[in-house]
């Protein structure tokens, strides 16, 4: 039966010891590992009590706290830079690396808006066309677009723009027969402004508000006294108001994909860009640059580990047979104290990187510029007499 | 084949039933081992003249005592004493033993290479005790790893599973005049081992 080594009060470390080796090559985790295994054995009883732990335990412990915590940093980094990072080609030493926003994202995440909005985006608009056919109303764009468009698919149409509108107002800006009762001609004679040109002609310059009104006149006019140009649509199905009369034979129009919309929501990238948050290039810390507030939450963190851990070791059985009877360790105390003291860590941790979280910093800002400013003005202002 | 209760869990009941009986309830007694081949005994067993006894061996151990008892019998008035003590019975068996040999953290030297037997005298406090009963069946898990059966296919190796936990004692009380220890040679050992007596 063989008998297995408990802590025996001291260690020292070898690289290789930890399981995963991250940081057994830092001379200060070298150094920091035995310290910590004989704090976290004496915070836990010994020499008073045995610690069934070995120093392989301790070591562990110490370098999963170390990558929990760069874990949660860099996790922390990633969420606050993500609009930065994605895209970006990860060819970049993450860890040493100041992070400057760019509106790069923004502007490719407003594309959206400026393709339903005809402003720009990332979607083709194609331009269609119907023959009109006089006294034909009703023209169905679903139809055409089966008939026009290679390798269609139903109902994958979208139309985004009719172009079928009045003349605009300003080509009958100087008819006569708008009725507007405004002949500026008139106006000119009736001040003695005219015949200050040799050649007869005489123009009176209006202020762009009056031609303005005067467009809006033209447009009303016809709008509310004739049959405007306009038209409806339900289901890619186009009714034009007035009907067509044979004086125009065309009808152009605009539209989209919906596949196309769709597709262009995926822009696949390289095999170095950062297309998810594993793709961001952290690596694991170097142990000596992490400062004593982070190696304070490491050690403590640490601890809780070694305190889980001894007490799954206490619990593994319920009971441990001694002479003549059995006896219950404190197993339990140990994983629910060791439990809590994690929770509570962690959050702490995120409290304060949260805090550090570049738009809190720009509020911890504003609101001490107001505080300044509020506390200026306290200050009495001198009243010079002259 | 056999998952529970194997030799690094029981190395670990090990150690806490040791920080338990030597640093916690520190209960000791000192035992005397009988020494069968220089008693001399009659045609019934019963030794007329001397007893000889190995020892004393300090032991660690678990000590319930009862309360003294005065029966009355037909003789008048009796008077018992009885007592059970428990050993670990790791620490009764011999010093080079993986798990006595060397038991960090403790400098102690484990292993008495004792057997308990009816006859024995157990010295606690001021008083003997007669070993009546010898009990040496508390298996945890019910497995005793002393009979793995081996060679066999469907459970091999469980020479490394279960625990034989304890050796317990059953014990009456002895008059020290009865018993009449003396010794016999003067000890001369240095060592710092716990069961050199």
């Amino acid at each position: 039966m063989a008998n297995i080594p408990i802590w025996p009060g001291s260690s020292s470390f070898h690289p290789g010891d930890t399981p995963f080796g991250f940081y057994d090559n830092n001379p200060e985790f070298q150094v920091d590992a035995d310290k910590f295994a004989t704090f976290a054995a004496r915070r836990l009883g010994y020499p008073i009590v045995d610690i069934e732990l070995q120093k392989f335990n301790f070591y562990a412990a110490l370098e999963e706290a170390v990558t929990i915590y760069a874990n949660e940093l860099y996790g922390f980094k990633i969420r606050d830079n993500y609009l930065t990072f994605e895209g970006a080609e990860a060819t970049f030493d993450a860890e040493e690396t100041i992070v400057v926003p760019n509106l790069g994202r923004i502007i490719q995440i407003s594309e959206q808006y400026g393709v339903e909005a005809g402003t720009g985006g990332n979607v083709d608009w194609h331009t269609g066309e119907v023959n009109l056919t006089s006294s034909v109303q009703d023209y169905d764009l679903e139809a055409w677009a089966k008939a026009n468009i290679p390798h269609y698919k139903d109902h994958d149409i979208e139309i985004m723009r009719v172009f079928y509108e009045a003349p605009p107002a300003i080509l009958r800006y100087f008819d006569p027969y708008i009725g507007t009762g405004m002949g500026t001609m008139n106006l000119m004679d009736t001040f003695g402004w005219d015949g200050y040109s040799p050649a007869g002609v005489d123009f009176l310059l209006m202020p762009i508000n009056y031609d303005l009104q005067v467009i809006q006149t033209i447009e009303f006019n016809d709008m509310i006294r004739r049959a405007n140009y306009s038209f409806e649509m339900h289901n890619n199905k186009l009714r034009l108001f007035p009907i067509p009369d044979g004086t125009v034979d065309k009808l152009y129009f605009q539209y989209i994909l919906n596949s196309e919309r769709s597709s262009a929501s995926f822009v696949v990238g390289g095999s170095s860009t950062i297309s998810q948050i594993y793709d961001v290039p952290y690596k694991n810390p170097d142990y000596d640059k992490i400062n004593s507030v982070g190696r304070s939450w490491i050690f403590e963190y640490a601890l809780a580990l070694c305190k889980e851990m001894l007490g799954y070791i206490r619990g593994k059985y319920q009971v441990v047979p001694i002479p003549g009877d059995n006896v219950t360790l404190n197993a339990n105390d140990l994983i629910s104290a060791a439990t809590g003291e994690k929770e509570r860590l962690i959050d702490r941790l995120r409290a304060y990187l949260g805090e550090l979280s570049r738009e809190k910093l720009l509020e911890r800002r504003a609101a001490e510029s107001d505080f300044i400013q509020k506390e200026l003005g306290n200050v009495p202002f001198p009243v010079y007499i002259g | 084949m056999a998952l529970f209760g194997g030799a690094r869990d029981i190395s670990l009941f090990r150690h806490i039933n040791r920080e338990l009986m030597a640093d916690v309830i520190t209960q000791q007694c000192s035992f005397y081992k009988f020494k069968l081949e220089e008693t001399k005994v009659n045609l019934y067993g019963e030794a007329a003249e001397e007893k000889f006894y190995m020892g004393p061996v300090l032991l660690n151990c678990l000590i319930e005592r009862a309360n003294e008892d005065f029966p009355e019998t037909d003789l008048g008035t009796d008077f018992t004493w009885g007592a059970t003590f428990k050993f670990l019975r790791d620490d009764l068996l011999g010093k080079m033993k993986e798990f006595n040999l060397d038991f960090a953290p403790t400098n102690y030297q484990y292993g008495a290479d004792l057997v308990p037997e009816v006859g024995d005298i157990i010295l606690y406090q001021e008083g003997y005790y007669e070993v009546d009963v010898v009990n040496s069946n508390q298996y945890y898990l019910g497995k005793n790893p002393d009979y793995p059966n081996s060679p066999q296919l469907q459970n091999p190796g469980l020479d490394e599973f279960g625990y034989n936990v304890s050796v317990i004692c059953e014990t009456h009380y002895v008059p020290a005049d009865k018993v009449g220890i003396t010794q016999e040679r003067l000890y001369t050992g240095n060592n710092n081992s716990m069961y050199d007596g």
